[in-house]
């Protein structure tokens, strides 16, 4: 099957149709992207990242397509394969917010349908139960363990309705 | 003085690690912390949710922070996800107005709202604050154990639900270093970090074939064993990994 994310694999010979402004300005209004514009491509967020070595596009180059309000950011491998360690964060000299904006580009992402395919059920079982795994009783029962606290699901699920979150692609 | 939590579980612990909570369990009761049910508990919110909607996130670890609100308690939770999450959202609501009026607009209809009273704390925080106290009730050295940590190297863990194959590269750098270095196994304090180590760990291999295999356990288990509390209560049995290279250092 072919993903459909990560498909931008390479700068080499790619034309780029704009530098959008509008697109820097809503990411720089994301949670975490009030300094982006401090970047000044040391680098430092790739070489402690682990996944630098696994990616197509690595980190302080989705830094760069930001700045230069390239929207095809969306679609490098980087911003899946983020595993949101905070490491390029924590080294940040200019104290930018990175993996939080990471977390920006993934929303921005997923409304356009680039996602990998865990996501959407894992986005619809935490809507239908409230959680992501259920319990496994044979292990709790042998240890002792009282029953997982009860969850009613209608409360989540009200509250995920105001959040829209099962119809965040329309928005588009 | 006795501290006491609502202990929030989470999911990835009820659901493959109760071996965790139960040495968990055991541990704060050997040292007087009491922990409540946290009835009504949902998903913290996690990574995975805050990767799809923000909003949706804030308003599923709110929903969670203000129902021990409304109940006058604290947070403890085992589970460095659920931390992080938790502990993220509050640090969010607490800062930014406009997100915290979003978020209870979503909490209203559910009779709840959030305010920031909540302490939300790691239960390794806890036992880090207890350790003059812990060190009075060792009563087994665990001489021998060769605890290994890459203490800030990601485990690859959240990386699963996009790609195994980048997520079991990581964990065989990490597991290449920790044969290295010399370990007979790995501790950790997060369910994530564990479904790296001690189920994707399984028959895994450095690229010559060589297994990489190590025992894995909870740093609750340890400490347990140290402390001299029933290997059972601690939940040996349910460890993946063969124990057998560390069962006789820890006597079980």
């Amino acid at each position: 099957m072919t993903e459909s994310w990560g498909q931008f694999k390479s700068f080499e010979g790619k034309k780029f149709k704009a530098l959008d402004a509008e697109f820097t300005k809503e990411v720089s209004n994301l949670l975490g992207g009030q300094d982006l514009t401090a970047c000044f491509q040391c680098a430092k967020c790739s070489a402690g990242c682990p996944v630098s070595d696994k990616v197509n596009i690595q980190v302080h180059e989705v830094m760069r397509m930001l700045l230069f309000g390239l929207k095809e950011v969306l679609e490098t491998d980087m911003v899946w394969l983020c595993s949101t360690c905070y490491t390029c964060q924590e080294r940040c000299p200019q104290g930018i917010d990175i993996t939080d904006i990471l977390f920006g580009l993934k929303n921005m992402a997923f409304k356009k349908g680039i996602t990998p395919q865990g996501y959407i059920g894992a986005r619809q079982s935490l809507y239908n139960t409230g959680r992501l795994y259920e319990p496994t009783d044979w292990e709790r029962d042998d240890l002792e363990l009282d029953p997982v606290p009860e969850l009613n699901v209608d409360d989540t699920k009200k509250m995920l309705d105001k959040t829209k979150l099962m119809k965040l692609e329309e928005g588009e | 003085m006795t501290q006491s939590y609502e202990v929030f579980l989470g999911c990835a612990i009820p659901a493959r690690f109760n071996n965790y909570e139960s040495s968990m369990r055991a541990l704060a009761k050997e040292l007087g912390i009491k922990l409540i049910d946290f009835e009504g508990a949902s998903c913290c919110g996690t990574v995975v949710l805050k990767s799809i909607d923000e909003n949706s996130w804030l308003s599923m670890s709110g929903r969670n922070i203000a129902l021990a609100e409304q109940r006058g308690h604290d947070i403890v939770t085992p589970c460095n996800g659920c931390f992080g999450s938790l502990k993220d959202t509050d640090h969010v609501l607490h800062d930014d107005e406009s997100y915290r009026k979003k978020v209870n607009a979503a909490l209203k209809p559910l009779g709840l709202e959030y305010t920031g009273k909540v302490k939300i704390r790691h239960f390794v925080e806890v036992l880090y604050d207890m350790k003059d106290e812990i060190s009075k009730k060792i009563v087994k050295r665990l001489d021998g154990l060769k605890i290994w940590d890459m203490k800030l190297r990601c485990c690859g863990s959240p990386l699963l639900i996009a790609s195994e194959d980048v997520a079991t590269k990581i964990l065989q750098e990490k597991m290449v270093s920790a044969n290295g270095a010399g370990a007979n196994c790995v501790v950790t304090n997060c369910p994530a970090c564990h479904t790296q180590f001690d189920i994707q760990q399984i028959g895994l291999k450095d690229d010559e074939g060589n297994s990489l295999e190590l025992p894995a356990l909870f740093v609750t288990q340890v400490l347990g064993i140290a402390m001299g509390i029933d290997p059972e209560v601690l939940g040996f049995e349910l460890n993946r990994v063969s124990l057998d290279p560390i069962n006789e250092i820890l006597g079980i």
